[in-house]
């Protein structure tokens, strides 16, 4: 890596990190307010239906009066919450299931391989929909459940091809050599190895993830109200968006700066986690 | 007794056969050359000695090492035996070493790994020690700053100096290079050659020596197995060998590299 790449490469990363810590941070900020304080009761009727931004709702009303703003705030906890716990139940589930057949005898390979393809080949939210059937009643823990199992397949095909590639190189038969163990291995050079790319997957995954559970809400599978998610939000304002638009643009916005701060976030750890891209001392 | 038996080994994947019938063994302090163009079967060899083929690949025959037969052994005895008896040198340094983590590191793992099996703990400023030493045996300058480099901060030779160490830190009795100059320019080849034959000597490992190149298998070994398609044609001290070979292919290899040393000094 010649220095002039690596100063070339020195405002992008940081920027990148900071723009991203910033957009994560204040959702974050928000969601852990919105636990002690909302600017109204986020179900009473405060003011007129479907009233446009004004001072005293930053965002409006909805068609039931009720303020938008203060839903929004809402919507972010639950995001960050599904987002964060989907991602999580998909990476366990999803790079166990990898690693197992990267590891594995060639008939067991073949088979997981060829079992993640199928479980691919449904559309995400046919499986989260399908485990949500599974279970008796539709709650936030469910849905966070289906969408992990659905994001799952996608992780594991992944973790699977990434980790067969780093098991190819001479410093894992160097380990092998000096008598580590496939554990060893495991957690010693293949897990670090991978981690740059599954990240940044993961960040896109926690994405599909809020906007899943938005679809997941507007067919009733997902977070029962009074939580006011995002997706909710959004589906409630579909009939309206010519008549109150804020009621679409509002948690639109909230959701892109969300997944794109993820995003930005997850390219900065990346660069700090992976020695050869980051900035020379 | 030898350290190294290998009799009979056969190798195939899907039914057609890598390597056939090979035999050889290497004895404490020993040094064996194994020779052949690429796709005969040297590397795969190596890598059955250990017990570290691809799952793909299917071994039968005999093969101990250390007095264990490898063939068939479960990885739990086969890590313990890998530690103490053998270690890997390989081609491409690049790929040798873990880029994620700092060259120290990497070279603390075996030593801790080595001194537990041991029985005594190696841990802080031992540790550094130690791994400090290894690095100025295999001759680094600034051992220092290079145990505090990645990977990619070092240049070729000293990266296939640093895999060098580590396997010395497992203080190995036989050491296995597979083509560990190929990769280099001529310059730092000679030096990494110098290296291995300089350490092996002084710790009397035995020297399990790959490669295409007649004259640096000359230099480095006594006894070369020459192996074509997957078959051992010829097998012998390098003198005899060398000077008389009897099998075609060893004949013509000879020529080759008669005929490129002939071309050297015609054109001055």
């Amino acid at each position: 890596m010649s220095a002039v790449a690596a100063i070339a490469r020195r405002p992008r990363t940081s920027l990148t990190l900071w723009i991203g810590l910033a957009l994560v941070g204040i959702h974050v900020a928000v969601a852990l307010l919105s636990l002690v304080w909302t600017p109204y009761d986020p179900t009473g009727m405060t003011g007129g239906r479907l009233a446009p931004p004004s001072w005293a709702h930053w965002a409006g009303t909805d068609r039931l009066g009720r303020d938008f703003f203060t839903q929004i705030m809402i919507g972010s906890r639950i995001a960050l919450i599904v987002g964060t716990s989907a991602v999580a139940v998909g990476a366990l589930i999803g790079v166990t299931l990898g690693m197992l057949a990267a590891f594995a005898t060639r008939l067991l390979d073949d088979a997981l391989a060829a079992t993640l393809d199928i479980l691919i080949a449904f559309p995400t939210l046919l499986i989260a929909m399908l485990v949500v059937a599974a279970s008796d009643t539709a709650s936030l823990g469910t849905a966070v459940l289906a969408l992990g199992i659905a994001l799952s397949a996608i992780v594991a095909r992944l973790t699977r091809i990434l980790a067969k590639r780093v098991l190819l190189m001479d410093y894992i038969t160097a380990a092998r050599t000096s008598g580590t163990s496939w554990l060893g291995i495991v957690f010693q050079h293949v897990l670090p190895n991978i981690w740059p790319t599954l990240s940044v997957n993961f960040a896109l995954q926690f994405g599909l993830a809020v906007i899943a559970e938005a679809s997941l809400s507007y067919l009733g599978l997902g977070a029962p109200p009074p939580n006011a998610s995002w997706g909710r939000l959004l589906q409630e304002a579909q009939g309206t968006v010519y008549t109150a638009p804020i009621g679409a643009i509002a948690p639109g916005i909230a959701l892109l700066s969300l997944v794109i701060g993820v995003n930005l976030l997850a390219d900065g750890l990346r660069d700090i986690a992976d020695p050869t891209r980051r900035v020379s001392r | 007794m030898s350290l190294l038996t290998i009799d009979g080994l056969n190798l195939t994947i899907d039914g057609k056969p890598l390597v056939s019938n090979l035999s050889l063994s290497i004895g404490p302090g020993e040094r064996l050359g194994l020779i052949g163009e690429s796709g005969s079967g040297k590397s795969l060899t190596a890598m059955a000695a250990t017990g570290l083929l691809p799952r793909a690949i299917l071994p039968s025959g005999s093969v101990t090492l250390g007095g264990q037969q490898v063939i068939g052994a479960p990885d739990r005895v086969l890590d313990a035996l890998r530690a103490t008896v053998a270690a890997f040198v390989f081609q491409e340094p690049l790929t040798a070493l873990d880029p994620l983590l700092r060259v120290g590191r990497q070279v603390a793992e075996p030593l801790q790994r080595r001194a537990r099996r041991d029985g005594r703990a190696l841990a802080g400023a031992a540790l550094n020690r130690e791994v400090l030493a290894l690095l100025e045996q295999v001759a680094l300058p600034q051992p220092e700053r290079i145990a505090r480099s990645y990977p990619h901060e070092i240049s070729g030779g000293q990266r296939q100096r640093v895999a060098i160490a580590m396997a010395l830190a497992c203080r190995p009795q036989l050491l296995i290079a597979d083509e560990p100059t190929t990769a280099l320019d001529v310059t730092t080849q000679a030096e990494i050659l110098k290296l291995i034959d300089g350490l092996v000597r002084e710790r009397g490992m035995a020297l399990l020596f790959i490669s295409h190149d007649l004259p640096v298998v000359a230099e480095i070994v006594e006894r070369v197995v020459v192996m074509r398609k997957g078959v051992a044609v010829e097998a012998g001290p390098v003198r005899e060998v060398f000077g008389a070979p009897r099998h075609d292919y060893t004949r013509s290899l000879v020529a080759a590299a008669k005929a490129f040393d002939a071309a050297l000094e015609g054109t001055p």
